[in-house]
C-alpha cells in the first residue's frame, strides 16, 4: 500500500511534473489567500493583509523548492539535472571529450574483444536444450582399471600415464547400456566417440570426411532437431538397423551444395552404402567445444564400415571408447545420481566374467557439469587466453589512469567553478556526484564506441585465426548478451574508478584562495601541490603498466623468434605433404606396401620433383608415437627407456635431408615382410597392436639416442628389445613384454618430431609397413604446383582412394606456431597501446604543467635563464616520471611475467635483456613526448608572460 | 536524505498534523490554526515546514489531498487521514507517550 502510494507519486512526479508543479503553486496561493482573508477579518486593510500574509509565508518559490526536494523523484530529478549538466560540460570541451572517449573506447574495446574470445571459447553454453542439466560421467580409481583397450578423443581431461589416482571419461559399450537402463536418476543418457576418418565416395570424386559415432538417443537427449529430414533415433542404434547417416549443416552445404535432394541419397562410407536421412540444425556443430565432424552414425552400425581390426570388438566390456553424457532428472541432485551410477560402475567392472578392477582401488564415478567437463579444443587456448585477458585488464587500468589524469587536470581548471558552487551552498557530496556523473557518462560513451572497436577487433582476430589453413577454428565469436553485459559493467566500473579520485580531489579545495585567484594564472603554489602529486602518480602508474605489458609482449615475441629460429634438423622448404589411408578403402597390408612403393616412384618421376617418400606421420604435424625399449647387453634399467618411434620408407632421410651420421638406412627389400608398424598417430590410440613376429628388424636411431644410451660406444649392430608400449595394452601377455629384436644399422642427425617446442628425444626409425601414411614430396618449384599432377597419378591408380590433408611443410610449421603468433601479435599490439597511453599521459601532464607555469618560465627567462635551462627543467620532470614508472613497472613485470613462464620458449620471465630493451624503448618514447611541451616552455616570451598579470 | 538533526521535531510536527486531522479533513491553513489552538499557541506552524510535511506524508500514503471549497468559497486543498495515517498516528502517540514519560522521569530524578 505504502510502496504503491510511493510509486504512484513517483510516477506522477516524473510524468506529470508540470501538473503537480501547478498543483503545488495553486495550493500555496490558496493558502496565502486564506491567510489574507483571515487578516482582513481581524481588521487589517486588504493591502496590508496581503503584504503581511506574503511576509509570513516567506517566499512562494522557496517553499515550492522545499516540497520538491522531499518528493520521491527528487533524486532522479537531480540525476537528470546532473546528466544534462554533464552533457553541457562535455560539449564545452570537445577536445577533452573526444580524447577521453577514444582512450576509453580503446581500453574497453580491447577488453570486450578479448572477452568475446574468452566467452566464445571457454564460457559459451553448449548449443543444446537446457545444457545446465547435462552431466559428463568421469571415472576415478586408485589404480587404472585393466581395460584391454582404451580410447579417448580429446573430449575431456584424462589422467596421464604417471598420474596417481587415474581418471578418465571413456566407458565400454556394455557399461553404457547398463547406465542407459538406469532411468531413476537420469532423464536420458547418450554416448559418443570420435570423430573418426571416413572415405566418402558416390558423391563426386572420393574424399575424406569425419564421422562421430553416437548412441541412438544422442539427438533426442540433447534436444537437437534436424533442419531437414530427421535425426538419428533409438531405432537406428540396433545391429539389424539400416545404415543411415545424418550430416552436419556445414558439410551438407559444402559437399551437397545445400541441396534438399541430398536427403534419401546413398553415399559410400569406406565403401559401404549409407542412406542420408537428415541434416542437423545449423546451430549444432558438436557437443564438445571446438571439435567438429561432418556426419553422425550410430554405434551399432559403424562396425560395418570396416574400420581397423580393433573396432570390430566395440561391444567388449574391456574396450572403453565411449564418452557418456546424461541429463539429470529434475529434483535429483548430482550426488544422488553419482552414487547410483558409481554402484553400477563398481559392479560392472568388479563382478564381470573377468574383473577389470580391484575393488580395493575404490572405483567411483563423478558427474561433472557437461559445460565445464567437456573441454575439447578449449584446453589448448586456455593459457593464452588467460594471459591476454590479464593484458587487457592492465590496459583498462592504464586507460583509467590516463582518463583520471585528464579529468584531474580539467577539474583543476574548473576549480573556480566548483568553488563558486560550494560557496553558494552546494553540499560537497552533491558536487562530487556531479563530477562522478560526468565521468560515468564519459565511460558509457567510451563503452559504446568500444563495442565498435571490439567488433573490429574480433573481426581482425577471426580473419587472422582463419588464415591458419590447416585447422578450422570451430568457435563462434559473436558478441552475445553476456559480452554486452560485461562491457556495460566494465564501462561503469571504469567510470567510477577513474572518476572517483578527481571527484574527491576536485571538491577538496580551499574556497577563499581559489576564489581569490585571478582567472588566467592559477599558479598558487599551495593549491598546486596536491594536484601535482596525484597526477604525477597517475602518469607513473601508466608508465609502470606499459612496462609490464611491453615486457610480457617482449617475452612472447622473443619466444616466437626463438621458435622460428629453431633448426628442425631437416630442410622444411619445398616439401608437399599429404595423407593416404588405403586400409579404409579395403586394401590389405601387403597391397598397401606395393601401392605406396608404386606411388612413390611415380611421384618422384614428376617434373619439378626431386624425391618422394612416406612415413607413418609427417614431421611437425603434431602426431607422435612412442614406446618402451630396453637395450640388449646393458643391465636392465628399473623402467624400460621411453623413446620416440616413427615408421618411415627408406628414402625418408634423403627426402627430408636429414644427414646420415653412421652406418646406413635399411633398404626396401629389408623393410618387406615385417608387419612391425610401430607407430600410429595418437588420435587412433584405440587401434590394436598387429600381431608381432619374432624376427629381427633393422632400424635407424638418432644422435640423441646415441648420446643418451651409447656413450662413446658404437651403437651399430646393437639389439633393442621392445618393452611395453603406451600405445596398446594388448601387446603384453601374462604381464610380460614379448621379445622383439631390433637391430641398429644406422645413425642419423637429430630432427624435430611432432612439434618445434619439444626437445629432440631418443628416436627409433622403423621401416613402415602398411597402415595409413603421409607422403613427403620434395620439389624444386613451389610445392603447391605439383598438386594437380599428384592428384592425376592417384586418380589413375585408384579413383576411390582419397587424398587428405594436402599442405606444405612450411604451412605445417606455421600452424605449429600459430598460437604463438596470435598471442605475440595481440600482446605487442596491446604493448604499443599501453605505450601510446603512457605517452599521452606524460604529454598531457607536462603540457598542462608548462601552460600553468608560463609566468614562472617568463620570469626565469627574464632573469637570464637560457633555453637549455628551461628545457631541462621540463624534461627533468619527464625523466623523473619515466624512471620512477620504469622501476616500479620493471619490478612488477619480473613478478608478473612469471605467470607467462609456461608460454615461453628459450627465454625466462624477468629476462634482463628484454627488460632493458623495454626500458630503453620507453625512455626514448617518453622523452620524445616530453620534448614538445618542453620546447613550448622555451618559447615563452617573458614580456607577454609578465604582461599577462 | 532526511534532515537528521530535526528528526524529533519533524516527527512531532507530523504527529500533530495527523492528530489535527483525526476528526475532520482540513486545508493547510486550517491545520496550522488547529495546531496553534490545541497547543494554546505554543506551536506556531510556519508554511515552510507545513507544506513539505504535508507532501511527504501524502507520499507516504498517510494523507490524501482533494480540492474543495472553503467556507468563504475559495478553492483549497483539503487533507484527510487514510487508514495507514490512523495507524501511524497511533504508533506516533504511543512513541511520544514513552518518550515524554522517560523525559519526565529523567527530569524528576535529577
Amino acid at each position: 500500500m505504502r510502496t504503491l502510494a510511493h510509486l504512484t507519486s513517483l510516477l506522477r512526479n516524473l510524468f506529470r511534473r508540470k501538473q503537480s508543479d501547478q498543483d503545488l503553486d495553486e495550493e500555496v496561493r490558496s493558502y496565502v489567500a486564506l491567510l489574507t482573508e483571515e487578516k482582513i477579518a481581524a481588521g487589517m486593510s486588504r493591502e496590508q493583509a496581503g503584504r503581511q500574509a506574503k511576509f509570513e509565508l516567506g517566499g512562494i518559490e522557496r517553499i515550492k523548492e522545499q516540497v520538491r526536494d522531499i518528493r520521491a523523484g527528487a533524486r532522479l530529478d537531480a540525476l537528470i539535472q546532473d546528466l544534462r549538466y554533464a552533457i553541457r560540460m562535455l560539449r564545452k570541451g570537445p577536445a577533452f571529450t573526444v580524447t577521453a572517449v577514444l582512450t576509453l573506447a580503446l581500453g574497453i574495446g580491447a577488453n570486450t574483444a578479448i572477452f568475446t574470445l574468452l566467452n566464445g571459447i571457454m564460457l559459451r553454453a553448449l548449443p543444446v536444450r537446457d545444457p545446465q542439466q547435462l552431466v559428463l560421467l568421469q571415472w576415478h580409481a586408485r589404480k587404472a582399471p585393466a581395460f584391454d583397450e582404451y580410447s579417448s578423443f580429446n573430449d575431456c581431461a584424462t589422467s596421464g600415464p604417471g598420474d596417481e589416482n587415474p581418471w578418465g571419461c571413456s566407458f565400454s559399450s556394455p557399461m553404457f547400456n547398463t547406465i542407459h537402463q538406469q532411468t531413476s536418476v537420469f532423464d536420458g543418457t547418450l554416448a559418443f566417440a570420435g570423430p573418426l576418418p571416413l572415405t566418402v565416395s558416390g558423391n563426386g570424386s572420393a574424399s575424406m570426411a569425419s564421422g562421430e559415432i553416437v548412441s541412438g538417443d544422442y539427438f533426442n537427449v540433447l534436444g537437437v532437431r534436424a533442419v531437414l529430414g530427421r535425426t538419428i533415433g533409438p531405432a537406428d542404434d540396433a545391429v539389424t538397423a539400416a545404415s543411415v547417416v545424418v550430416l552436419r549443416y556445414g558439410y551438407w552445404q559444402e559437399a551437397f551444395g545445400g541441396s534438399p535432394s541430398a536427403i534419401g541419397r546413398t553415399i559410400r562410407l569406406n565403401g559401404v552404402p549409407f542412406a542420408i536421412v537428415g541434416v542437423a540444425d545449423p546451430g549444432f556443430i558438436s557437443l564438445t567445444p571446438g571439435k567438429t565432424q561432418d556426419m553422425w552414425l550410430t554405434r551399432s552400425i559403424f562396425p560395418r564400415v570396416g574400420f581397423r581390426e580393433g573396432w570390430s570388438r566395440v561391444e567388449d566390456a574391456g574396450n572403453a571408447w565411449l564418452a557418456v553424457v546424461a541429463r539429470l532428472k529434475p529434483g535429483i541432485s548430482a550426488a544422488q545420481a553419482q552414487a547410483a551410477v558409481g554402484l553400477l560402475f563398481r559392479n560392472e567392472l568388479g563382478h564381470g566374467s573377468t574383473p577389470l578392477v580391484d575393488p580395493t582401488s575404490d572405483p567411483s564415478i563423478i558427474l561433472l557439469p557437461a559445460q565445464s567437463g567437456l573441454t575439447g579444443e578449449r584446453r589448448g587456448y586456455e593459457k593464452s587466453l588467460r594471459a591476454l585477458m590479464i593484458a587487457v585488464c592492465i590496459i583498462l587500468l592504464a586507460t583509467c589512469a590516463n582518463v583520471a589524469g585528464l579529468l584531474l587536470a580539467r577539474s583543476t581548471t574548473r576549480r573556480r567553478e566548483i568553488a563558486v558552487r560550494l560557496a553558494l551552498g552546494a553540499p560537497r557530496m552533491r558536487v562530487a556526484r556531479q563530477l562522478l556523473t560526468e565521468s560515468i557518462l564519459l565511460s558509457v560513451l567510451g563503452g559504446l564506441v568500444g563495442v565498435l572497436v571490439a567488433f573490429w577487433g574480433v573481426h581482425a582476430i577471426t580473419v587472422f585465426v582463419s588464415s591458419d589453413s590447416l585447422q578450422r577454428f570451430n568457435f563462434a565469436l559473436t558478441p552475445d548478451a553476456s559480452v554486452l553485459t560485461f562491457t556495460a559493467a566494465v564501462s561503469i566500473v571504469c567510470g567510477i574508478l577513474f572518476g572517483l579520485t578527481p571527484a574527491l580531489a576536485g571538491t577538496r579545495i580551499g574556497l577563499a584562495p581559489t576564489l581569490k585567484e585571478n582567472a588566467a594564472g592559477d599558479d598558487n603554489p599551495s593549491a598546486r601541490t596536491p594536484g601535482f602529486s596525484l597526477s604525477s602518480a597517475l602518469v607513473v602508474v601508466q608508465i609502470a603498466l606499459a612496462v609490464v605489458i611491453l615486457t610480457g609482449a617482449g617475452l612472447l615475441i622473443r619466444t616466437l623468434q626463438n621458435l622460428k629460429n629453431i633448426n628442425p634438423g631437416f630442410d622444411s622448404r619445398n616439401i608437399l605433404l599429404f595423407s593416404l589411408d588405403p586400409a579404409l578403402t579395403g586394401y590389405e597390408t601387403a597391397q598397401i606396401q606395393n601401392l605406396y612403393r608404386e606411388l612413390q616412384s611415380q611421384f618422384a618421376a614428376l617434373p619439378g620433383v626431386i624425391s618422394a617418400s612416406y612415413s607413418s606421420s609427417a614431421l611437425l604435424a603434431g602426431d607422435l608415437s612412442n614406446g618402451k625399449i630396453t637395450i640388449e647387453g646393458q643391465p636392465d634399467p628399473q623402467e624400460p627407456y621411453d623413446v620416440d618411434q616413427l615408421s618411415i620408407a627408406p628414402s625418408f632421410f634423403d627426402t627430408m635431408r636429414i644427414p646420415i651420421i653412421a652406418g646406413r638406412v635399411f633398404n626396401a627389400s629389408e623393410a618387406v615382410g615385417n608387419s612391425e608398424s610401430a607407430t600410429s598417430p595418437q588420435l587412433d590410440a584405440g587401434k590394436p597392436w598387429p600381431p608381432p613376429i619374432p624376427a629381427p628388424l633393422l632400424v635407424v636411431i638418432n644422435d640423441a639416442f646415441v648420446r643418451r644410451y651409447f656413450s662413446k660406444r658404437s651403437p651399430l649392430g646393437m639389439h633393442l628389445n621392445r618393452g611395453d608400449t603406451t600405445q596398446s595394452k594388448t601387446g603384453t601377455t601374462d604381464g610380460k613384454p614379448r621379445s622383439r629384436y631390433w637391430e641398429i644399422v644406422g645413425v642419423v642427425a637429430d630432427a624435430k618430431y611432432n612439434e618445434l617446442r619439444r626437445e629432440i628425444r631418443p628416436t627409433v626409425y622403423l621401416p613402415i609397413n602398411g597402415g595409413g601414411a603421409n607422403f613427403e614430396v620434395r620439389t624444386t618449384v613451389d610445392p603447391t604446383l605439383v598438386i594437380p599432377a599428384i592428384g592425376a597419378i592417384l586418380a589413375r591408380t585408384d579413383a576411390n582412394l582419397p587424398l587428405s590433408r594436402i599442405r606444405t611443410e612450411s604451412q605445417e610449421i606455421s600452424h605449429d606456431l600459430f598460437q604463438e603468433r596470435l598471442i605475440a601479435r595481440l600482446s605487442s599490439f596491446f604493448g604499443l597501446l599501453a605505450l601510446l597511453l603512457a605517452c599521452v599521459g606524460v604529454y598531457g601532464l607536462l603540457s598542462y604543467d608548462v601552460a600553468r607555469r608560463t609566468r614562472e618560465f617568463g620570469i626565469r627567462t627574464a632573469l637570464g635563464a637560457d633555453a637549455n635551462a628551461v628545457l631541462s627543467l621540463v624534461i627533468r620532470r619527464g625523466v623523473v616520471l619515466s624512471v620512477t614508472g620504469t622501476i616500479i613497472g620493471g619490478a612488477s613485470a619480473v613478478a608478473g611475467t612469471r605467470y607467462l613462464e609456461s608460454l615461453l620458449y628459450g627465454v625466462h620471465a624477468g629476462d634482463a635483456s628484454t627488460l632493458a630493451a623495454v626500458a630503453a624503448l620507453l625512455t626514448i618514447v617518453v622523452l620524445a613526448a616530453c620534448y614538445i611541451p618542453a620546447r613550448r616552455a622555451t618559447r615563452v616570451d617573458p614580456m607577454i608572460a609578465l604582461r599577462h598579470e | 536524505m532526511p534532515p537528521d538533526p530535526t528528526n524529533l521535531l519533524q516527527g512531532t510536527l507530523d504527529m500533530m498534523i495527523l492528530k489535527s486531522l483525526a476528526l475532520t479533513e482540513m486545508h493547510g491553513l486550517g491545520i496550522a490554526r488547529r495546531i496553534e489552538q490545541i497547543t494554546k499557541g505554543t506551536f506556531q506552524v510556519k508554511p515552510g515546514s507545513l507544506f513539505p510535511s504535508l507532501h511527504r506524508m501524502e507520499q507516504e500514503g498517510w494523507l490524501t489531498g482533494t480540492w474543495g471549497e472553503s467556507e468563504n468559497n475559495r478553492r483549497a486543498k483539503y487533507y484527510k487521514l487514510t487508514a495507514a495515517g490512523r495507524r501511524q498516528l497511533e504508533t506516533e502517540t504511543k512513541r511520544w507517550g514513552r518518550i515524554s514519560l522517560a523525559i519526565a522521569r529523567a527530569l524528576e530524578t535529577s
